[in-house]
Protein backbone atom coordinates (compact mmCIF):
# COMPACT_ATOMS: atom_id res chain seq x y z
CA UNK A 1 0.00 0.00 0.00
CA UNK A 2 1.62 3.19 -1.26
CA UNK A 3 1.56 6.24 1.33
CA UNK A 4 0.12 9.46 0.06
CA UNK A 5 1.87 12.32 0.28
CA UNK A 6 0.45 16.31 -0.23
CA UNK A 7 3.26 18.83 -0.55
CA UNK A 8 2.02 22.33 0.33
CA UNK A 9 4.09 26.12 -0.06
CA UNK A 10 3.16 29.17 1.81
CA UNK A 11 4.61 31.88 0.88
CA UNK A 12 4.39 35.63 1.73
CA UNK A 13 2.98 38.25 -0.31
CA UNK A 14 3.54 41.72 0.45
CA UNK A 15 0.60 44.61 0.67
CA UNK A 16 1.65 46.03 -3.14
CA UNK A 17 1.21 42.03 -4.04
CA UNK A 18 5.15 41.59 -4.12
CA UNK A 19 6.65 38.06 -2.55
CA UNK A 20 8.97 38.08 0.18
CA UNK A 21 12.53 38.18 -1.12
CA UNK A 22 13.23 34.31 -0.44
CA UNK A 23 9.38 33.04 -1.36
CA UNK A 24 10.29 34.54 -4.91
CA UNK A 25 14.37 33.04 -4.54
CA UNK A 26 12.68 29.98 -4.10
CA UNK A 27 10.06 29.91 -6.14
CA UNK A 28 12.42 30.59 -8.61
CA UNK A 29 14.86 28.05 -8.12
CA UNK A 30 11.60 25.71 -7.95
CA UNK A 31 10.77 26.76 -10.96
CA UNK A 32 14.00 26.58 -13.07
CA UNK A 33 14.45 22.63 -11.14
CA UNK A 34 11.26 21.66 -12.39
CA UNK A 35 9.78 21.18 -8.67
CA UNK A 36 7.29 23.34 -8.30
CA UNK A 37 4.89 20.61 -10.42
CA UNK A 38 5.72 17.98 -7.39
CA UNK A 39 4.27 20.64 -5.10
CA UNK A 40 0.27 20.04 -4.63
CA UNK A 41 -0.68 23.47 -3.56
CA UNK A 42 0.93 26.92 -3.28
CA UNK A 43 -0.95 28.77 -0.44
CA UNK A 44 -0.10 32.81 -0.10
CA UNK A 45 0.48 34.35 2.80
CA UNK A 46 -0.71 37.71 2.29
CA UNK A 47 0.53 40.61 5.06
CA UNK A 48 -2.47 42.34 4.81
CA UNK A 49 -4.59 39.36 5.61
CA UNK A 50 -4.16 37.84 8.67
CA UNK A 51 -6.91 35.76 8.67
CA UNK A 52 -5.61 34.47 4.61
CA UNK A 53 -4.77 30.58 4.44
CA UNK A 54 -1.53 31.36 4.58
CA UNK A 55 -1.38 33.66 7.82
CA UNK A 56 -3.58 30.82 9.35
CA UNK A 57 -1.73 27.98 8.41
CA UNK A 58 1.43 29.69 10.16
CA UNK A 59 -0.34 30.38 12.96
CA UNK A 60 -1.92 26.39 13.15
CA UNK A 61 1.81 25.28 13.05
CA UNK A 62 3.41 27.76 14.68
CA UNK A 63 5.94 28.96 12.19
CA UNK A 64 7.27 32.92 11.55
CA UNK A 65 9.34 33.17 8.27
CA UNK A 66 8.30 32.18 5.05
CA UNK A 67 8.06 30.06 2.61
CA UNK A 68 7.45 27.09 4.35
CA UNK A 69 6.65 23.68 3.31
CA UNK A 70 3.91 21.27 4.98
CA UNK A 71 4.18 17.70 4.31
CA UNK A 72 1.42 15.68 4.75
CA UNK A 73 1.41 11.93 5.18
CA UNK A 74 -1.54 9.35 5.04
CA UNK A 75 -2.03 8.89 9.28
CA UNK A 76 0.78 10.88 10.19
CA UNK A 77 1.54 14.24 11.85
CA UNK A 78 1.93 17.33 9.32
CA UNK A 79 5.67 17.34 8.68
CA UNK A 80 7.11 21.55 8.63
CA UNK A 81 10.01 22.30 6.96
CA UNK A 82 11.10 25.91 6.99
CA UNK A 83 14.92 25.24 5.81
CA UNK A 84 14.56 25.06 1.75
CA UNK A 85 17.04 23.13 1.32
CA UNK A 86 16.08 20.50 3.59
CA UNK A 87 12.71 19.93 2.21
CA UNK A 88 14.51 19.49 -1.35
CA UNK A 89 16.97 17.16 0.25
CA UNK A 90 14.84 14.87 2.51
CA UNK A 91 11.39 15.16 0.42
CA UNK A 92 11.85 15.95 -2.91
CA UNK A 93 15.03 13.85 -2.41
CA UNK A 94 16.90 16.34 -4.82
CA UNK A 95 20.72 17.30 -4.36
CA UNK A 96 22.08 20.85 -3.21
CA UNK A 97 25.29 22.09 -2.72
CA UNK A 98 26.84 23.12 0.05
CA UNK A 99 27.26 26.42 -0.71
CA UNK A 100 23.75 27.47 -1.35
CA UNK A 101 22.74 25.68 2.02
CA UNK A 102 25.20 27.68 3.93
CA UNK A 103 23.95 30.71 1.72
CA UNK A 104 20.60 29.94 3.17
CA UNK A 105 21.61 29.29 6.81
CA UNK A 106 23.35 32.68 6.58
CA UNK A 107 20.81 34.81 5.50
CA UNK A 108 17.77 32.64 7.23
CA UNK A 109 19.21 32.22 10.75
CA UNK A 110 20.60 34.96 13.40
CA UNK A 111 23.73 33.77 14.02
CA UNK A 112 25.76 37.03 14.73
CA UNK A 113 25.92 35.86 18.69
CA UNK A 114 28.49 33.30 17.11
CA UNK B 1 2.80 18.44 14.63
CA UNK B 2 3.12 16.74 18.41
CA UNK B 3 6.88 17.54 18.84
CA UNK B 4 6.14 21.19 17.92
CA UNK B 5 3.45 21.43 20.11
CA UNK B 6 5.56 19.45 23.13
CA UNK B 7 8.79 22.22 22.16
CA UNK B 8 6.73 25.27 22.26
CA UNK B 9 5.03 23.97 25.13
CA UNK B 10 8.19 23.35 27.21
CA UNK B 11 9.96 26.86 25.99
CA UNK B 12 6.97 28.47 27.64
CA UNK B 13 7.75 26.73 31.04
CA UNK B 14 11.12 27.49 30.54
CA UNK B 15 10.83 31.12 29.63
CA UNK B 16 9.79 31.91 33.20
CA UNK B 17 12.68 30.14 34.52
CA UNK B 18 16.33 31.40 35.20
CA UNK B 19 19.69 30.69 33.30
CA UNK B 20 20.15 28.16 35.73
CA UNK B 21 17.41 26.54 35.79
CA UNK B 22 16.96 26.10 31.55
CA UNK B 23 20.70 24.67 31.59
CA UNK B 24 19.44 22.03 34.48
CA UNK B 25 16.57 20.84 32.22
CA UNK B 26 18.93 20.96 28.99
CA UNK B 27 21.89 19.25 30.55
CA UNK B 28 19.43 16.25 32.81
CA UNK B 29 17.50 16.01 29.42
CA UNK B 30 20.33 15.56 26.57
CA UNK B 31 23.38 13.47 26.92
CA UNK B 32 24.94 14.23 24.38
CA UNK B 33 24.94 18.33 24.30
CA UNK B 34 27.42 21.07 23.53
CA UNK B 35 27.99 24.36 25.19
CA UNK B 36 29.15 27.07 21.78
CA UNK B 37 31.51 29.27 23.64
CA UNK B 38 32.62 32.23 21.37
CA UNK B 39 34.73 33.81 23.90
CA UNK B 40 33.09 36.38 25.11
CA UNK B 41 30.45 36.70 27.90
CA UNK B 42 28.96 34.02 27.25
CA UNK B 43 31.56 32.09 29.76
CA UNK B 44 29.02 32.22 32.49
CA UNK B 45 27.21 29.31 30.23
CA UNK B 46 30.47 27.41 31.02
CA UNK B 47 30.63 28.45 34.75
CA UNK B 48 26.42 27.90 35.46
CA UNK B 49 26.82 24.73 33.74
CA UNK B 50 30.18 23.43 35.53
CA UNK B 51 28.22 23.93 38.62
CA UNK B 52 25.44 21.31 37.12
CA UNK B 53 27.91 18.79 35.82
CA UNK B 54 31.49 18.22 35.53
CA UNK B 55 31.45 16.74 32.51
CA UNK B 56 30.82 19.22 29.93
CA UNK B 57 31.08 19.36 25.69
CA UNK B 58 32.36 22.64 25.17
CA UNK B 59 33.36 24.05 21.55
CA UNK B 60 34.56 26.89 20.10
CA UNK B 61 34.92 28.05 16.15
CA UNK B 62 38.27 29.51 15.53
CA UNK B 63 37.95 31.26 12.42
CA UNK B 64 41.48 32.01 11.99
CA UNK B 65 40.60 35.68 12.53
CA UNK B 66 39.86 36.05 16.16
CA UNK B 67 42.12 38.41 18.59
CA UNK B 68 44.91 37.26 19.57
CA UNK B 69 43.32 38.00 23.49
CA UNK B 70 40.43 35.88 22.59
CA UNK B 71 42.39 32.64 21.93
CA UNK B 72 44.55 33.76 25.59
CA UNK B 73 41.15 33.55 26.86
CA UNK B 74 39.69 30.17 25.43
CA UNK B 75 42.76 28.83 26.78
CA UNK B 76 42.47 30.59 30.49
CA UNK B 77 38.77 29.51 30.38
CA UNK B 78 39.87 25.66 29.65
CA UNK B 79 42.33 25.94 32.59
CA UNK B 80 40.14 27.49 35.14
CA UNK B 81 37.59 24.81 34.44
CA UNK B 82 40.05 22.37 33.93
CA UNK B 83 37.49 21.35 30.80
CA UNK B 84 38.50 20.26 27.36
CA UNK B 85 37.13 22.94 24.77
CA UNK B 86 36.97 21.59 21.31
CA UNK B 87 38.44 24.28 19.09
CA UNK B 88 37.23 23.77 15.71
CA UNK B 89 38.29 24.84 12.47
CA UNK B 90 37.01 25.97 8.83
CA UNK B 91 38.18 23.82 5.97
CA UNK B 92 41.18 24.93 4.79
CA UNK B 93 40.92 24.49 0.98
CA UNK B 94 37.76 26.84 1.08
CA UNK B 95 39.56 29.53 3.28
CA UNK B 96 42.27 29.11 0.43
CA UNK B 97 39.65 29.39 -2.20
CA UNK B 98 38.22 32.47 -1.29
CA UNK B 99 41.33 34.32 0.08
CA UNK B 100 42.77 33.44 -3.76
CA UNK B 101 39.86 34.17 -5.39
CA UNK B 102 38.74 37.71 -3.34
CA UNK B 103 41.55 38.70 -0.89
CA UNK B 104 42.26 38.55 2.90
CA UNK B 105 39.67 41.61 3.59
CA UNK B 106 36.50 40.58 0.74
CA UNK B 107 34.11 41.21 3.47
CA UNK B 108 34.90 44.79 3.45
CA UNK B 109 33.59 44.53 -0.25
CA UNK B 110 30.47 43.13 0.26
CA UNK B 111 29.07 41.48 3.00
CA UNK B 112 30.49 39.29 5.55
CA UNK B 113 28.25 36.44 4.75
CA UNK B 114 30.36 34.62 2.46
CA UNK B 115 33.61 34.80 4.64
CA UNK B 116 31.03 33.80 7.52
CA UNK B 117 29.95 31.13 6.01
CA UNK B 118 33.01 29.54 5.25
CA UNK B 119 35.01 30.18 8.37
CA UNK B 120 31.59 30.22 11.27
CA UNK B 121 29.02 28.23 9.66
CA UNK B 122 30.29 25.26 7.87
CA UNK B 123 32.66 24.56 10.52
CA UNK B 124 29.60 24.81 13.09
CA UNK B 125 27.34 22.55 10.80
CA UNK B 126 29.52 19.68 10.83
CA UNK B 127 30.01 19.80 15.00
CA UNK B 128 26.42 20.41 15.15
CA UNK B 129 25.66 16.58 13.50
CA UNK B 130 27.44 15.03 16.13
CA UNK B 131 25.45 16.19 18.93
CA UNK B 132 21.69 15.93 19.92
CA UNK B 133 21.22 19.35 21.04
CA UNK B 134 22.81 22.11 21.67
CA UNK B 135 23.42 25.67 23.89
CA UNK B 136 24.61 29.12 23.36
CA UNK B 137 24.56 32.66 24.53
CA UNK B 138 21.83 34.42 22.42
CA UNK B 139 20.50 36.81 24.03
CA UNK B 140 17.34 39.08 22.78
CA UNK B 141 19.19 42.25 23.65
CA UNK B 142 22.27 41.77 21.09
CA UNK B 143 19.62 41.74 18.51
CA UNK B 144 17.40 44.68 18.26
CA UNK B 145 16.08 44.21 14.68
CA UNK B 146 13.09 43.07 13.43
CA UNK B 147 13.92 39.16 14.60
CA UNK B 148 11.01 37.61 16.81
CA UNK B 149 11.92 37.15 20.02
CA UNK B 150 14.29 34.27 21.44
CA UNK B 151 13.37 31.31 22.63
CA UNK B 152 14.93 29.78 25.88
CA UNK B 153 13.99 26.30 23.96
CA UNK B 154 13.96 25.40 19.87
CA UNK B 155 13.83 23.00 17.19
CA UNK B 156 16.67 23.81 15.63
CA UNK B 157 15.50 23.10 11.78
CA UNK B 158 18.41 24.40 10.03
CA UNK B 159 21.49 22.54 11.82
CA UNK B 160 19.58 19.48 12.59
CA UNK B 161 21.13 16.33 10.80
CA UNK B 162 19.31 14.93 8.06
CA UNK B 163 15.73 13.44 9.50
CA UNK B 164 16.47 13.91 12.75
CA UNK B 165 16.00 16.62 15.72
CA UNK B 166 18.06 18.98 17.21
CA UNK B 167 17.20 21.16 20.11
CA UNK B 168 19.05 24.74 20.57
CA UNK B 169 18.79 26.27 24.16
CA UNK B 170 19.06 29.67 24.87
CA UNK B 171 19.34 30.21 28.51
CA UNK B 172 20.32 33.84 28.52
CA UNK B 173 17.80 34.79 26.08
CA UNK B 174 15.93 36.18 28.67
CA UNK B 175 18.87 38.07 30.57
CA UNK B 176 20.29 41.84 29.43
CA UNK B 177 23.95 42.81 28.92
CA UNK B 178 23.56 43.85 32.85
CA UNK B 179 22.46 40.40 34.26
CA UNK B 180 25.36 38.73 32.45
CA UNK B 181 28.29 41.58 34.10
CA UNK B 182 26.69 41.13 37.59
CA UNK B 183 26.63 37.73 37.01
CA UNK B 184 30.28 37.56 35.74
CA UNK B 185 31.30 39.70 38.81
CA UNK B 186 29.48 38.21 41.89
CA UNK B 187 31.06 34.77 40.68
CA UNK B 188 34.50 35.94 39.84
CA UNK B 189 34.42 34.48 36.26
CA UNK B 190 36.87 35.22 34.14
CA UNK B 191 36.55 37.34 30.84
CA UNK B 192 37.81 38.48 27.88
CA UNK B 193 39.88 41.42 28.47
CA UNK B 194 38.52 43.03 25.02
CA UNK B 195 35.73 44.07 27.54
CA UNK B 196 37.76 46.02 29.29
CA UNK B 197 39.44 47.59 25.92
CA UNK B 198 35.83 49.07 25.41
CA UNK B 199 34.50 46.22 23.60
CA UNK B 200 31.18 44.41 24.05
CA UNK B 201 30.24 42.15 21.53
CA UNK B 202 33.49 40.30 20.17
CA UNK B 203 33.83 38.14 17.11
CA UNK B 204 36.64 38.28 14.26
CA UNK B 205 39.30 41.01 14.61
CA UNK B 206 38.69 42.56 11.13
CA UNK B 207 35.03 42.59 12.07
CA UNK B 208 34.81 43.97 15.40
CA UNK B 209 35.76 47.33 17.20
CA UNK B 210 35.24 48.66 20.28
CA UNK B 211 32.12 50.44 21.38
CA UNK B 212 31.24 54.34 22.23
CA UNK B 213 29.32 55.52 24.96
CA UNK B 214 25.06 54.60 24.09
CA UNK B 215 26.05 52.76 20.95
CA UNK B 216 24.34 49.18 21.20
CA UNK B 217 26.92 46.40 21.15
CA UNK B 218 25.68 45.46 17.03
CA UNK B 219 27.37 48.56 16.19
CA UNK B 220 30.53 47.14 17.27
CA UNK B 221 30.26 44.63 14.58
CA UNK B 222 30.37 44.94 10.94
CA UNK B 223 29.57 48.34 10.90
CA UNK B 224 30.10 49.26 7.09
CA UNK B 225 27.14 47.31 6.26
CA UNK B 226 23.57 48.83 6.49
CA UNK B 227 21.37 47.07 8.62
CA UNK B 228 19.14 45.29 6.60
CA UNK B 229 15.36 44.82 7.55
CA UNK B 230 14.25 41.08 7.41
CA UNK B 231 11.06 40.77 5.41
CA UNK B 232 9.97 37.45 5.53
CA UNK B 233 8.59 37.30 9.06
CA UNK B 234 5.14 35.74 9.39
CA UNK B 235 5.55 36.96 13.17
CA UNK B 236 2.19 36.30 15.25
CA UNK B 237 1.62 39.48 16.18
CA UNK B 238 0.33 39.93 12.54
CA UNK B 239 -1.21 36.34 12.73
CA UNK B 240 -3.11 37.52 16.21
CA UNK B 241 -4.47 40.81 14.84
Amino acid sequence: MTVSTKLTMVKKIFADGSPCKKCGEVEEKMRDAGQLEQLDKIVIAYEADPESEGMQLAAQHSVDRAPFFIVERDGQDAEIYTVYFKFVKEVLNAKTSEDEELKEIMNDVDLDFL
Amino acid sequence: MGNITNIVDIDSELAVQTPQEILQYALENHDNIAISFSGAEDVVLIDMAYKIRKDLQVFSLDTGRLHAETYRFIEQVRKHYNINIDVVYPEASRVEKLVKEKGLFSFYDGDHKECCGIRKIAPLRKQLLTVDAWITGQRRDQSPGTRAAVPVMQDDKAFARPDDKLTKFNPLANWTSKQVWDYIRANDVPYNELHDKGFISIGCEPCTRPTGPGQHEREGRWWWEEATLKECGLHAVNIQK
